[in-house]
């Protein structure tokens, strides 16, 4: 109850910070909600120019593609601070104002954190899951599936996060590392079967970013295979060494000369 | 009754060494020369409960890596401390609740937005509950004078605001023991003079300050005990009073001369040049030495217009300590 308390007040102040710039707060959001929306464009025009992924349809494709969003704008709204302040805290020495704080400082950094900016990329992911759902007759019987599955690769991104955070607790300054995962991540936003097996396993086992997407969207469609939900153990291993990779690496912290 | 004991503490680092220029750049790309440090080396101490301790040092001495174990925030390599009967480091969660710190360098506020709300975020951390919150909060903005401030976004607040600030959200849960890495650098004289009126009134209610700093004032208008760190290891740690007194015996005489004194002593005693020619001084040795017959023959060696006998001042006290 108290963590709760924690994380709500943490969220509003989390607010009040990103409405002190009330232009910014508003543009940002409207510009992820578009772009988001146009995102799908390319899926679009291909569809359109008559090329196709073979097997799945452009509503199918791109309820994939609106399920990968809305992953990743939860998944950022959870944990992508956390990965960003720590780049920071680690090159400028001042973890030590985390540490402070009595409580475990992977939830206070979550809480403080909240970024109120991927509330557009998660709504608009929301809004064309929808619709994309609703153009592909997606099968209410495949939403608990579908569920599960969400939050395993809800878990994969943060896992993501958190290990990348982790890892500049030895790495200092390397706030590239992001892009090279965001390009793995790719591999969730388009039916697992256009990719050669190896890529297959690789996405769907061993950095199992087809959970964010394919997946749970195949889960909605009634085209779930049963491999896909014992894909759900590697997602759950992602997020807790993610986790205690991030605790473990905290005792690594040794600050700047002060 | 003792709040702190630390015992045989030591804090070593590796880091990287390399030269400037490209080349070297170049070459730490592919080797780097792994260099260790021991910020803090077989320190030994113990801090009494409701009282002020000065941590003093030259810079790189090892006084905020001390404070940052003593917070909890480092493990030490080697050694052991005793706050409060915790281990800070091992025991984090639950100790960081009973202490306060302020690092002078580094906010806790949130830049954007007002102090108020990063108060309201720490009484929801602290479990304070909303009539100690009011209460606390009241009587500090007004102990710091800043019952206005805290409405305005940190970002626009002077230093010395923000400062008064920084001190507010570390003490609003009632702390025992406050740690202050340097809290008055880059402040004015008032500013200074507050946040020192503040810390000697919540010393008086019997809360414990450890306070680091360069600025020896803090240190002679607050400090019961003073320990000084130089190059890790600890090379004083007494009363104040002992250290006024550690070249206590030596005297500094002020002379504003009449004409410029061409000499490098006057009756055995070397002259430091002061701001100009027409000033000097001479440190003497009163334990060694009469004062009384130098004074009565000084007038013979130079003719001046006036003179001032002091201690020692703490700087160069200080000063002496760190290059013995």
């Amino acid at each position: 109850m108290r963590y709760i308390k924690i994380y709500l007040t943490c969220v509003r102040i989390a607010f009040s910070q990103a409405a002190a710039y009330r232009t910014d707060f508003i543009l940002g959001n409207v510009i992820t909600l578009l772009s988001n929306i146009l995102f799908p464009l390319v899926t679009v025009v291909i569809y359109a120019n008559g090329a196709e992924f073979p097997g799945w349809t452009m509503w199918e494709v791109l309820l994939i593609q609106s399920v990968f969003s809305m992953s990743n704008g939860l998944s950022a709204m959870l944990t992508n601070g956390v990965l960003w302040v720590t780049f920071d805290h680690i090159r400028e020495g001042s973890f030590e104002i985390v540490l402070l704080k009595p409580l475990p400082p992977l939830f206070y950094l979550m809480a403080i954190n909240f970024s109120t900016g991927s509330l557009g990329h998660f709504a608009g992911g929301l809004v064309l899951t929808i619709v994309s759902a609703l153009n592909s007759g997606a099968d209410a019987c495949g939403i608990p599936a579908f569920l599960l599955l969400f939050a395993a690769g809800t878990a994969v991104m943060c896992g993501l996060d958190l290990i990348m955070a982790a890892i500049s607790f030895k790495w200092v300054g390397n706030s590239r590392i992001p892009e090279i995962f965001d390009s793995i991540s790719e591999f969730g936003k388009y039916p697992l079967g256009i990719f050669p097996k190896p890529l297959r396993i690789l996405a769907a086992f061993v950095i199992p970013v087809a959970v964010v997407g394919f997946f749970p969207a195949s889960a909605l469609l009634g085209r779930s295979e049963s491999y896909m939900l014992l894909a759900v153990i590697p997602c759950a291993v992602f997020l807790a060494f993610g986790i205690w990779l991030y605790n473990r690496m905290i005792k690594r912290y040794e600050g700047v000369g002060g | 009754m003792q709040a702190i004991r630390v015992d045989d503490l030591t804090k070593t680092y590796t880091t990287y060494k390399r030269d400037s220029g490209f080349a070297a750049a170049l070459k730490s790309f592919f080797r780097r020369e792994k260099v260790t440090v021991n910020a803090v080396d077989g320190v030994s101490f113990t801090i009494e409960q409701g009282t002020v301790c000065g941590i003093l040092g030259p810079n790189g001495a090892g006084k905020s890596t001390t404070i940052k174990m003593l917070c909890g925030a480092l493990f030490p390599t080697s050694g052991n401390i005793d706050v409060l009967g915790f281990s800070p480091a091992r025991d984090r969660a639950k100790y960081v609740h009973r202490i306060g710190a302020v690092f002078g360098q580094k906010s806790q506020l949130i830049f954007d937005i007002p102090p108020i709300d990063s108060f309201v975020m720490n009484k929801a951390i602290y479990g304070i509950s909303d009539d100690e919150y009011k209460k606390r909060l009241g009587e500090m903005t007004e102990m710091f004078g800043v019952g206005d401030v805290i409405y305005k976004p940190t970002r626009v607040l002077s230093l010395g605001e923000r400062m008064k600030c920084e001190f507010i959200m570390s003490m609003l849960h009632a702390p025992e023991i406050v740690f202050l890495d340097e809290p008055t650098i880059g402040l004015d004289v008032i500013a200074k003079n507050k946040i020192r009126e503040v810390i000697s009134e919540m010393n008086r209610n019997g809360t414990t300050f450890i306070l680091t700093t360069h600025d020896l004032e803090d240190v002679e208008q607050l400090a019961d005990n003073v320990i000084i760190i130089n190059h890790g290891k600890k090379v004083f740690d007494a009363p104040l009073e002992k250290l006024k007194n550690t070249l206590g015996s030596r005297k500094m005489i002020d002379l504003t001369l009449a004409k410029p004194f061409p000499g490098s002593e006057i009756n055995g005693v070397p002259v430091t040049a002061g701001d100009d020619e027409l000033h000097i001084s001479l440190e003497i040795d009163v334990g060694e030495r009469s004062i009384t017959e130098f004074l009565s023959t000084l007038a013979s060696y130079a003719e001046f217009t006036d003179i001032s006998v002091k201690s020692l001042p703490m700087d160069a006290i200080i000063t002496r300590i760190y290059t013995e």
